[in-house]
């Protein structure tokens, strides 16, 4: 009786959230790769025609995907690295015994309340107008001139830019993670002797193993799947130096009209993210340690 | 435990169940090509011209004044209005009329756009400016317009840019003195969309090279118009600001404070123009590839019904579409606070501003070159001419001959 009863709440929890996994996920998943096998337009009232597996065949010689690949695994390892420095680095600040700890907190999240499209342009003026000028007036050009205009130092502007954004939230799970370590193992180890760094890389960063997890994991698919930054930022260019694979398989679609092809791109993509997450997160949780 | 994996089992099949009859009945609904049924008491609009959505709206207000007919007109983004459009028209939440800028659209949208060659007031169109899709009209021009180069009359004489020479040595000049000879702006249309088309449409058929060029046939690097093109772009490069570090408003900025002596733009840049001050008469000239001497004059977009829509809803948006360009109230609408050109030989143009009265000047006396662009694949110039002309810009080396090479294989990309 008591089980049945359970069923019941189980049900009611559940089956909307399926619902709504199924309706938004699932389907239109399945569906792509339906279409991946057709040769379309994208427009509903003209003809599919079935071409079987030669749009996947057809992405191993298209230069311009596999530069856009290079490119987005570029700026992943890049931001990744970055996000994760600048985050654990502000969280292990931000916990010490500063005083304006709190101000600081919330000075660094907030980049991430603001959308990223915004943000974008916000850079965009920063990287344009303001390098150039403070380029000018210090002399220090080689260093300040526009970024954006430059195929290698576009792709390092937008890592600046994802880092701004990211990295706040990023600090909040490592200050979650910071925070939840006992204080007495904090405190034993000084008594024995640790200094500083000793503390850090003895017993806060293996305890941080679950936050390290989490951060990855969240900013290596944030990092891979990003479009918004990077269609406010650069458009993709200078002469499609920073154009991601999002953006390349929006523009495949919808600027080429390719929609069969583009899809065939999509779930290429979904597979890559789908490994590579799968893969971190698998190494990272072998090497947590349980308290 | 075994349970619930039954459980879990029947759920989803449920839910897949449920989703498929979804799917199964909106088939339906499509198969009977019906969108819903109307009065025709209603009509939609979407448009990609940014520029005319507020004095669109108030025409709206005025046509349901005069007529009961409620006008609904869609905000509209400007640079991604096509994807949009197609969007909506896939989920069978297309609008009523919309617009389309050329014939590649035209043909991809072909099983929603409606003939409109029945309709009286087609008769009016000025000669070869309507939207024509196999000898059918499917789209009323909202005008026309030209392009060329808008330049300063205090700092540039007709005398200094009528051949490849004197364009040259008139930028090397101004640059001496501190002034941007030509300014161009990073966005794909006024980078290199619109001054592209002078070697297109100096050819003696444009619509035939382009086949060939298509075909493989001939190239651009082997054509004459285009290698003195390259030329024309070695000297931007060389003597003008890099208009990649430029963006539209810049440019017509620099250009009222007078630090430019000529953009290239068409006659839609003087509402921009007019809101700076400048104290010096504007004029257009001719782009002198080939000591060409007439203005690129053409239809930019054109008003097209959906025909996919019920019969009540088809016939409203035909009656608005011919109140528009026949009654008075729609005519004073197009001509002074779309601010158009007209391409409707029933209706006066008074009062245009210099650039545009250029345009209707040139169009008249039939003076024009075409637009090759409408003939273009479709996004061509967002999607390969741009990238090609950025590597160009940013490229010290890169010669003209070079970069027309990779105009042609920017085209084969386009067509492949």
């Amino acid at each position: 009786m008591a089980k049945s009863k359970n069923w019941g709440w189980y049900a009611l929890f559940v089956l909307p959230l399926l619902l709504i996994f199924v309706t938004v996920v699932i389907v239109p998943f399945l569906i792509g790769i339906f279409y991946s096998f057709f040769d379309w337009d994208g427009i509903r009232a003209n003809p599919m025609v079935f071409v079987g597996i030669e749009n996947y065949l057809k992405l191993l010689d298209d230069a311009r995907f596999i530069d856009s690949a290079w490119i987005t695994i570029k700026f992943t390892i890049l931001a990744v690295i970055s996000v994760n420095i600048v985050g654990l680095t502000f969280a292990l600040l931000v916990t010490s015994k500063l005083r304006t700890a709190n101000l600081a907190r919330t000075f660094v999240f907030m980049p991430y309340l603001i959308g990223g499209l915004l943000l974008g342009y916000i850079w965009q003026f920063v990287f344009t107008d303001v390098f150039a000028m403070v380029g000018e007036i210090t002399g220090f050009d080689s260093i300040f001139f526009n970024w954006l205009m430059h195929p290698d130092y576009a792709l390092y502007a937008l890592v600046i830019v994802f880092t701004w954004q990211m990295a706040g939230y990023i600090m909040i799970i490592y200050i979650a993670g910071i925070q939840s370590i006992p204080g007495e193992v904090i405190e034993a180890s000084k008594i024995d002797g640790a200094n500083l760094w000793q503390r850090i890389r003895k017993i806060v960063f293996p305890l941080l193993m679950p936050s390290f997890t989490i951060s990855l994991f969240l900013t290596l698919s944030f990092a891979f799947k990003i479009y918004d930054t990077n269609l406010s930022l650069t458009g993709g260019g200078p002469a499609n130096a920073t154009e991601l694979f999002a953006m390349n398989i929006y523009n495949e679609i919808f600027g080429y009209a390719n929609y069969g092809y583009g899809q065939a791109k999509a779930i290429i993509f979904f597979l890559i993210i789908a490994i590579i997450s799968l893969t971190q997160v698998y190494m990272t949780k072998k090497r947590e340690v349980q308290m | 435990m075994k349970r619930s994996k039954k459980l879990l089992i029947s759920l989803i099949t449920i839910g897949l169940l449920i989703v498929l009859a979804a799917c199964g009945s909106n088939d339906d609904n499509n198969s009977e090509g019906s969108n819903g049924d109307s009065d025709g008491k209603k009509i939609t609009i979407f448009q990609s011209k940014v520029e005319i959505s507020d004095a669109l709206e108030e025409l709206a207000k005025e046509y349901e004044e005069e007529t009961g007919v409620e006008v609904e007109v869609w905000g509209t983004t400007g640079d991604d209005y096509f994807q949009q459009l197609q969007i909506r028209l896939n989920s069978d939440q297309g609008p009523s009329i919309f617009s389309l800028q050329h014939v590649k659209e035209a043909e991809r949208v072909e099983s929603y756009v409606y003939d409109l060659s029945n309709e009286d007031y087609v008769g009016n169109i000025a000669p070869n400016m309507e939207l024509k899709l196999e000898d059918k009209i499917v789209g009323i021009p909202y005008g026309v317009e030209g392009f060329g180069l808008v330049y300063n009359k205090d700092l540039v004489s007709t005398e200094d840019v009528k051949d490849l020479d004197s364009f040259v040595s008139t930028l090397e000049k101004l640059d001496g003195e501190g002034i941007n000879g030509l300014g161009l702006s990073q966005e794909a249309y006024f980078l290199i969309g619109h001054i592209s088309n002078y070697p297109f449409s100096l050819q003696d058929d444009h619509f035939d090279f382009i086949d060939r060029l298509t075909a493989g046939e001939v190239t651009m690097a082997e054509t004459a118009e285009f290698q003195e093109f390259g030329k024309f772009f070695e000297a931007i490069k060389e003597y003008a600001v890099n208009p990649l570090e430029v963006n539209y408003d810049k440019e017509v900025g620099d250009f009222a404070a007078g630090k430019s002596a000529m953009i290239h733009q068409g006659n839609w840049a003087y509402g921009l123009l007019a809101d700076f001050d400048f104290d010096f008469e504007v004029g257009m000239l001719p782009f002198p590839l080939n000591g060409n001497d007439k203005l690129a004059v053409g239809v930019g977009n054109n008003w097209a019904i959906n025909g996919t829509k019920d019969e009540a809803e088809i016939n409203a948006a035909r009656d608005f579409l011919e109140w528009l360009h026949t009654s008075e109230t729609g005519k004073r609408y197009i001509v002074e606070d779309f601010g158009f050109v007209p391409a409707m030989t029933n209706i006066e143009a008074t009062e245009l501003d210099p650039l545009s009265q250029a345009v209707l000047e040139a169009s008249n006396s039939g003076e024009t070159i075409p637009w090759a662009q409408n003939y273009y694949p479709a996004n061509v110039v967002t999607n390969d001419f741009t990238p090609a002309a950025q590597d160009f810009f940013l490229n010290e080396d890169m010669t003209g001959q070079e970069f027309i090479e990779n105009l042609d294989k920017a085209w084969q990309n386009a067509v492949k």
